[in-house]
């Protein structure tokens, strides 16, 4: 099928003084770093995880969500047959690295040995250089590009949720800093995008692969130190990038520097090999599909999910009544009144509902906090945790369904002891999730018992349930999606959070009586006066979601 | 005059490439050189026995301008105007009588380069200390995210991560060395149009003070990379043999030695001298804050325990439209109140480089979340002349009886600016900040309570 022939550049003599650098075959040491290299990049372009397989297999391509997509081009890599830790240390993530790296330099020793004793060693080794580059390209290439269509449709840093604004700036982990301030300009967002799916497009592209590959190390290398300034645990995965790029760019720094630092003519070597009709049709094929599937669908995808269920905040419309900043100017906990104190260890302060289906409430008392960066592939909206991770000054955040004919909220905590385990195809270097949420928590779990899973079930009465509506189906229909319902369907099983109900009565939402049960199941009465928070912060013509 | 001879084959330009160098070479040395009298006039009243960062940092970062105001497109406009006129002139005097601007394009590069370097370099420096955007203060700590503009929450963003801004600084340094080099200008060049181009961006997102600048700075670097941009192209792109530049100045005799001593009085004022002054001037005077001392141990977040209004106890009330709800003391002269009045905005976005206490605004710029007052201590009678650092209230001074009955309490007393008398209580609060507690120990990798 492919016939792989050495067709070098004729090297043109530019001055007659330059001898001709074009060298045909490689050195001894060369090719023993180039047969490491091949082990090594092989070993961490490919996934390495069956779950990566597990869900390839199990798409449904008629019903896809721009996740299905981004998690083929997002995986975990390299050598991990033991594990992530090398003599009893990650080395912040990296540790996978140098396992293959150690793996890989073993297996080109023995590759050397081999050739030597069985006498067949090569003069060079362009043709599997030019393989090697391919695969080290197109996986580099669709990898940014899924990474860069959550900043071109800006849906990966979202803007600021009212209760968000309202958190002092010291109540904020450094990492959500970073990403807020991000989230505060999605054009610029955009811009971030535009630059990491240019790189990754780039890259599909022989001649434009290091125009590709300095766009990439630029982006990602400014990523990496980012991340590890901001503790934003991405810098394994943008190191990675700039681990792809730089071995792309061993083809042509070396030139780059003799053209203008040294001012010697330069004759560039490029090895393409040359294609039977069959190769060429297969070569093309492959890569219009690669371009149709990561560049057009993965942008439309994109696109649904940025207008209609932006992956990070809730998709779900929240009471339209409701919406906006609150004063707690009343407060009640089984029929006492409480008066406003911001020392009070247990009345509210102050209280939102957001344009989605979230309350909000503010009490001045240490509460157990999700340092997580809130990422992940969360389909249900009580999982989408944005609003509360890396968050503390008490604020409270509760999903609610609301039955707006009995006018009653059930609200459940997005706080969960126990998150969902999130990215299970990325692997090591995953979205950032802490400990707790990647399931490595030595801590014992959170007993749970069936009596506590009964009372679950059933907290909110049928007929409610009747008037609330499924949940799945309440976004617009062309964002319904495969993945959507198998989460939806999987919903109940370990789904211990605080729940209450409440009752609102309100005219036009200025004025907002709440009554009901709390978490700890106090009686109370709370009255809400809504108020005019003048912003300095200018949101953006640009907004994710329809609400 | 002939300075420089050049080893390599001499090339030769046709009309039109001469009118149009003839017209970028006004232009560009009217851009790069201080051309004006505003200048001068800073040249003139800088106290050059006392030099500070400051007086270097400002007059790098001069433009050509034509009017008072902050540098505008307009001036780019009225240069390049000159420009063509003068060039057009020089079309016609010189009517054929040139084969090439080889060596002149050379010294206009050598001009760009360097007026680049200076630039980048005086922006590297105070980011290498993090003087550019400081680590936020108990203030701003201390006021709700939405209470702040984009630009400044751009600036607080960056403060929090000082290892971060000495990692850009160090980029910029760099860079800026990689200028002064002639084979190394256009790799610099490049470096600097990506970084530069994210800067500029970010000024358009964040609407920051200095579009105009960065982008001033963007076409600096694109004519010294566009000297290689072809050969670049063509090796990488085209992937065809590529021959090198061929122009290559040599210098005999008195320019041999003046050349290397220029080089080095650049490097020597711009880098030595310049980078000292800046790394004494970040413990020293951080151009963002003041410097005066504040009240002697008082620094920190304050509960308004107790608040007497014209004679009234006013009870705790978010809504209260004059009620304060916390003050914050800082380490240097600035009191800071939460209250509900409204606040006029200071929506400066310039980024200003001020030697004086007086011009140092950072704090209450770009925020509407508190009320800031600078206070001149006088201990004798125990009070605080307050004054506010907001220039829409510069009618807002006025004094308190200060007393400090216990370690974490403060009593202050006294009629403010709006004839209001008032005594407010304030009892220091053991605020723990999230931002710290986070960085602690493993990080975010761990399980909080707060």
């Amino acid at each position: 099928m492919v016939t792989a022939a050495t067709v070098l550049q004729e090297a043109a003599p530019v001055t007659k003084a330059a001898p001709s650098p074009v060298k045909t075959a490689w050195k001894g040491y060369e090719k023993v770093l180039f047969r490491i290299a091949f082990i090594f990049f092989i070993a961490i372009s490919i996934p390495n995880t069956p779950e990566w397989y597990a869900q390839l297999i199990a798409l449904d391509w008629r019903h896809l969500n721009y996740r299905d997509l981004y998690d083929i081009a997002r995986f975990g890599s390299g050598i991990n047959f033991f594990g992530n830790k090398i003599f009893g240390t990650s080395l912040l993530g990296y540790a996978n690295w140098l396992t293959t790296v150690l793996i890989a330099t073993g297996g080109g020793l023995l590759w050397t040995w081999i050739v030597k004793l069985r006498k067949t060693e090569r003069a060079e080794y362009f043709g599997l250089y030019y393989w090697l580059r391919v695969v080290v390209r197109y996986r580099a290439g669709i990898g940014i590009i899924g990474f860069g269509f959550t900043k071109l449709l800006p849906v990966q840093m979202p803007y600021p949720s009212l209760g968000i604004l309202n958190t002092n700036f010291g109540d904020l982990t450094a990492q959500k800093i970073y990403w807020l301030s991000i989230g505060i300009v999605p054009w610029y967002q955009i811009f971030a995008g535009v630059v990491e799916v240019a790189a990754g497009t780039l890259l599909f592209f022989r001649r434009t692969t290091t125009l590709g590959a300095i766009l990439l190390a630029a982006a990602l290398g400014d990523i990496v130190y980012v991340n590890f300034a901001y503790d934003g645990g991405v810098h394994v995965y943008s190191s990675y990038f700039v681990l792809l790029a730089g071995f792309l760019l061993v083809n042509d720094v070396p030139n780059i520097y003799r053209l203008l630092v040294q001012e010697k003519p330069v004759v560039p070597v490029n090895y393409y090999p040359v294609f039977n009709r069959a190769g060429k049709a297969l070569r093309i094929g492959l890569k219009s599909f690669t371009i149709f599937l990561f560049l057009g669908v993965l942008f439309y995808l994109q696109l649904i999910n940025f207008l209609y269920d932006p992956y990070k905040q809730p998709a779900v419309a929240g009471v339209k009544v409701l919406r906006g900043n609150y004063n707690v100017t009343e407060f009640r906990i089984n029929d006492q009144v409480i008066p406003y104190n911001p020392l009070d260890t247990v009345r509210w302060q102050e209280a939102t509902f957001e344009n989605w289906s979230t309350f909000t409430f503010r009490v001045n008392k240490p509460h157990p906090l999700d340092l997580s960066n809130g990422g992940g592939d969360p389909q249900r909206d009580v999982n989408r945790t944005f609003e509360i991770t890396g968050l503390a000054g008490g604020q409270r955040a509760f999903h609610y369904y609301a039955d707006e004919v009995e006018h009653t909220l059930y609200l459940e905590d997005k706080y969960k002891a126990i998150p969902d385990r999130r990215n299970r195809t990325a692997g090591v270097g995953g979205d950032g999730g802490t400990d707790v949420n990647l399931g490595n928590d030595k801590t014992p779990a959170v007993t749970r018992n069936d009596k506590d899973e009964r009372q679950q079930e059933d907290w909110i009465p049928a007929a409610a349930r009747k008037n609330i509506g499924d949940e799945y189906g309440k976004i617009a229909s062309i964002a319904l999606s495969a993945r959507r319902k198998r989460d939806y369907a999987a919903a109940p099983k370990n789904e211990k959070r605080q729940r209450f109900v409440v009752q609102y009565q309100t005219t036009d939402g200025n004025h907002v009586i709440l009554t009901g049960t709390d978490e700890n199941k106090n009686r109370l009465y709370v009255v809400l006066d809504r108020v005019d928070r003048h912003y300095a912060l200018t949101p953006s013509s640009l907004q994710a979601g329809k609400y | 005059m002939d300075i420089t001879s050049q080893t390599g084959a001499e090339s030769r330009w046709n009309a039109p490439e001469k009118t149009a160098f003839r017209i970028l070479f006004v232009y560009l040395l009217l851009q790069v050189l201080p051309l004006d009298w505003k200048f001068y006039s800073y040249l003139g009243k800088v106290d050059w026995p006392e030099l500070a960062y400051q007086d270097i940092f400002n007059l790098a970062r001069y433009t050509t301008r034509f009017s008072a105001g902050p540098a505008a497109f307009t001036d780019w406009g009225i240069i390049f105007g000159i420009a063509v006129v003068a060039g057009l002139i020089w079309t016609y005097r010189d009517a054929g009588r040139t084969d090439n601007y080889d060596k002149l394009y050379y010294w206009l590069r050598v001009l760009v380069r360097y007026r680049l370097a200076l630039a980048i370099l005086a922006y590297g420096f105070i980011k290498f200390f993090p003087l550019q955007a400081p680590y936020p203060s108990l203030s701003s700590l201390n006021t709700p995210y939405g209470a702040f503009n984009r630009w400044k929450l751009f600036s607080l963003s960056l403060g929090i991560v000082p290892s971060y801004e000495l990692f850009l600084g160090l980029v910029e340094i760099v860079t800026g060395l990689l200028l002064l080099h002639r084979k190394t200008a256009s790799i610099a060049a490049f470096i600097f149009l990506i970084f530069c181009g994210n800067i500029f961006m970010s000024n358009l997102a964040y609407e920051g003070g200095d579009t105009v600048y960065s982008l001033y700075l963007i076409t600096l670097a694109l004519f010294i990379f566009s000297f290689d941009l072809l050969r670049v192209v063509r090796l990488l792109v085209l992937q065809l043999p590529t021959a090198p530049n061929n122009f290559r100045p040599s210098f005999t005799g008195g320019w041999k030695v003046g050349r290397v001593a220029l080089k080095s009085a650049f490097v020597l004022f711009f880098v030595l001298i310049y980078g000292v002054k800046t790394g004494t001037g970040a413990r020293k005077d951080p151009y963002q804050y003041p410097t005066a001392k504040g009240l002697a141990a008082a620094a920190g977040l304050y509960n308004v325990s107790t608040y007497v209004l014209n004679g009234d106890t006013v009870t705790y009330s978010p809504s209260h439209p004059k009620r304060w709800q916390n003050v914050v003391f800082e380490e240097w002269n600035t009191l800071s109140i939460r209250s509900n009045e409204p606040v006029l905005l200071d929506s400066n976005n310039a980024h200003l480089v001020p030697k004086a206490d007086t011009g140092k605004r950072y704090e209450s710029e770009g925020t509407n979340g508190r009320h800031y007052y600078s206070y001149v201590i006088d201990s004798v009678h125990q009070r605080l002349l307050l004054s506010n650092r907001n220039p829409h209230y510069q009618h807002d001074v006025f004094v308190l009886q200060y007393s400090r009955p216990s370690a974490g309490r403060v009593v202050l007393a006294g009629i403010t600016a709006a004839k209001d008398s008032v005594l407010a209580v304030l009892d220091k609060l053991p605020k723990k900040y999230l931002l710290e507690e986070a960085a602690k120990g493993e990080g975010r990798l761990r399980k909080l309570k707060l």
